[in-house]
């Protein structure tokens, strides 16, 4: 009787812990599988190949991680997503790119149900650690694309040693910097003053807070093109004048890599670039100590500082046929402990409690620049914008057609003609 | 009773089906399918809607197309033009000279043996007219710097330059075993004619070299009508459009902007350029034979 008794409570505990041990997340339990990854040419990435052991360790799933420059990373992924290919699993994407189109073509799997479920997701992965902007950008619906991985916007880097050696001030407003421009070629001819992207679809990244901080759109009201409104001329002209009268010779081929050797080899006083390449400018001897970094200086009379702030994400391809091997994968790569370890790269990390928190904070306590740099990544994560384009699907063409007015601008074509071409190819994409 | 042959052979052609087959599908199919692409309207993500010749009326519209199909002609023209010749003054010189051979002939060739990856990556490193060496040595002999591939007036030109630098070796080689299978007793016979180096080279020397040229013309037209690589590693068609070719508009087009249907256009209407380029030549192969 006794043991009857001991057995039916055995059974019955097996039977009521059964449900319990199913929805038990279990880190191991796609062991052995292989996942592809492709990845962009990034400070994330480049630390995800070193990482990724870790993850392997964890999990007992390999992987291949194939790394490819932004174009040829773009266009093998075309290829493969366009011909429904089943051996990727994983890649990283610009959301505010191309999110709209990739999102129409059904090149996301939906991760929303995965995040959802109990048993395939680690307890404390905490979606809404992430802030709300970052996860808006990468939500269509109720269908979550992608997850967050770093966020990052164009800030104004200068030399402060420069400066000081010229006595000329750090500029206040977005109107300030042609004089600021000026006064640094008056005081040292051989020195560069002034550096910016000026391939074509690299440059609105870079121009759109001279455009917004001038009280500029590239849209109407009505939500037309608006390159020909007076206040975006404005910032077109600024920006094209500052590229054209300071810039390096051979600037409209340049993009952030000639840039940031610029800044970094020290021939140039003044940029606009990237947060992202952060990390990579504080390896050039010096830099961390004579630079400093802030938010593009905002309009004298708008008083206007809206620059871009994007994020790069990573998702995983519907046609995967290992979906939740590369699941897990998204989650180890995006969570609290991953991105903690990230901050040493330079990758701005997109959780609020990794930003928040100790490790990051201890880093950029280290030297005044990391400081600086990331309160402009809090001031860019409250002020910035994910647009800049005119409205469109077709995300990457239009920021081609601005970028090429630019490009003529500098070229010696006046702002008003630039703007108007470029306001009708636009229409066309609408 | 014996069977001729040729009848024997006729017999066994069967036996080749399998080559043909193999060859056909492996030309034939991506051919037909860009073609069929070409005729199609091709969503991202999507499966190709037949719209019959709608691409190619919209390509005639395109003023982009007009202008990336006037830069290649021009590309063509120009690097073309500079190979023949200098590819042929080489050729001459290394048949002729017995200094010029051995190590000589190894170095000519390096320059095409390289990838067209690696002259881009040179022409970033060179050209660059911020990091370049190319100014700081004109600055040395107090030349003013040029803007090379930055400037619209001069990229293409410096394209031309790079392909040529690159290609030339090759035209060389084949003009130079043209000339040395040439028959001697021709150039005696002018020789003793009293014929001056010129008269020679033009009256005797290009005229024996004709079949030799078409064919280095159409090994390197077919190449020059489809060079890519080094534009697109340094200068992605800009400034502006300044060096889109119809490569690097099928390429945007197709890649970055996601339009297949209109890209595989533009590449059929390259392909058959390149096809046209061919023909002509060796109607002229077959005019200047001797």
């Amino acid at each position: 009787m006794k043991i009857k008794y001991v057995l039916g409570a055995a059974a019955l505990s097996v039977a009521l812990s059964a449900p319990v041990a199913a929805q038990t997340f279990n880190w191991r339990a796609h062991e052995g599988q292989t996942i592809n990854l492709m990845l962009n040419n990034h400070p994330w990435s480049q630390a995800m190949r070193d990482l990724a052991a870790e993850f392997t360790a964890k999990t007992g799933i390999k992987t291949q991680i194939e790394i490819f420059n932004e174009e040829q990373f773009r266009a093998r992924l075309t290829t493969l997503m366009q011909g429904k290919s089943a051996d990727l699993d994983v890649y990283m994407s610009l959301t505010s790119r191309e999110g709209a189109i990739f999102e129409k073509a059904g090149w996301y799997a939906d991760l929303a149900p995965l995040i959802a479920d109990k048993t395939m997701t680690m307890p404390d992965f905490n979606y809404e650690d992430f802030s709300a902007s970052i996860r808006a950008a990468s939500t269509f619906g109720t269908k979550i694309v992608a997850l967050p991985i770093n966020q990052e916007g164009p800030l104004f880097y200068w030399r402060k040693d420069i400066f000081e050696k010229c006595k000329v001030a750090e500029p206040k407003a977005i109107e300030d910097l042609p004089d600021t421009a000026k006064a640094l070629k008056a005081c040292d001819a051989s020195m560069g003053v002034w550096a910016a992207r000026g391939l074509r679809g690299a440059i609105p990244y870079s121009l759109t807070a001279f455009i917004n901080n001038q009280g500029g759109s590239y849209a109407t009201p009505d939500g037309k093109p608006g390159l020909s409104q007076p206040n975006t001329l404005k910032g077109l002209a600024l920006y094209a004048s500052l590229l054209k009268d300071y810039g390096p010779p051979g600037a409209l081929n340049h993009t952030f890599t000639q840039v940031i050797e610029l800044l970094g080899q020290g021939r140039i006083a003044m940029t606009h670039e990237s947060s992202n390449e952060f990390a990579n400018i504080m390896r050039f001897p010096g830099r961390a100590q004579d630079l400093g970094v802030k938010v593009l200086p905002p309009g004298r009379e708008t008083k206007i500082s809206k620059p871009v702030a994007i994020g790069w994400t990573v998702t995983m391809s519907p046609n995967s046929q290992r979906k939740p091997a590369s699941w897990y994968f998204l989650q180890w790569a995006t969570s609290r402990e991953i991105q903690a370890k990230l901050i040493a790269n330079g990758v701005a990390p997109p959780r609020a409690s990794v930003f928040e928190g100790q490790e990051f904070n201890k880093w950029i306590a280290e030297m005044p620049i990391r400081k600086a740099w990331a309160d402009s990544l809090i001031e860019i994560g409250k002020t910035g914008t994910g647009v800049y384009q005119s409205p469109t699907e077709r995300v990457p063409e239009a920021r081609d057609i601005i970028g090429t007015a630019v490009q003529e601008i500098v070229q010696g074509a006046s702002p008003a003609d630039a703007a108007r071409k470029a306001d009708e190819a636009l229409a066309k994409l609408q | 009773m014996r069977t001729s042959s040729k009848n024997v052979l006729a017999g066994y052609h069967w036996m080749a089906a399998p080559a043909m087959v193999f060859t056909i599908g492996m030309i034939g199919f991506p051919i037909g399918y860009a073609i069929w692409l070409s005729l199609s309207n091709v969503p991202p993500g999507g499966d190709p809607v037949f719209i019959g010749l709608e691409n190619y009326a919209r390509l005639v519209k395109d003023p982009e197309f007009w202008n990336a199909l006037k830069l290649t002609v021009s590309l063509y023209a120009m690097s073309l033009s500079m190979q023949l010749v200098l590819g042929t003054w080489l050729g001459l010189l290394l048949g002729r000279s017995r200094a010029a051979q051995g190590l000589t002939r190894v170095i000519l060739v390096s320059p095409f043996m390289l990838p067209p990856v690696v002259v881009g990556m040179m022409a970033i490193v060179i050209l660059d007219p911020s990091f370049g060496i190319a100014n700081w040595l004109l600055a040395q002999i107090g030349l003013p710097p040029g803007l090379w591939l930055s400037d619209p007036k001069t990229v293409l030109f410096t394209f031309a330059v790079l392909d040529t630098w690159q290609w030339t070796p090759f035209v060389a080689l084949i003009v130079m075993g043209g000339y040395l299978s040439l028959p001697a007793e021709v150039f005696e016979a002018v020789e003793l004619d009293g014929a001056t180096s010129f008269q020679r080279f033009w009256h005797v020397t290009l005229p024996l070299l004709g079949p030799t040229l078409v064919t280095a013309a159409v090994l390197r037209s077919v190449d020059i009508l489809r060079f890519f690589d080094v534009i697109y590693l340094t200068t992605q068609g800009g400034p502006g459009n300044s060096s889109t070719t119809l490569n690097i508009l099928a390429y945007r087009r197709g890649f970055e902007f996601f339009d297949f249907g209109y890209a595989s256009a533009i590449m059929i209407t390259l392909s058959a350029v390149v096809f046209g380029s061919v023909l002509i030549f060796s109607k002229l192969r077959a005019a200047v034979a001797w």
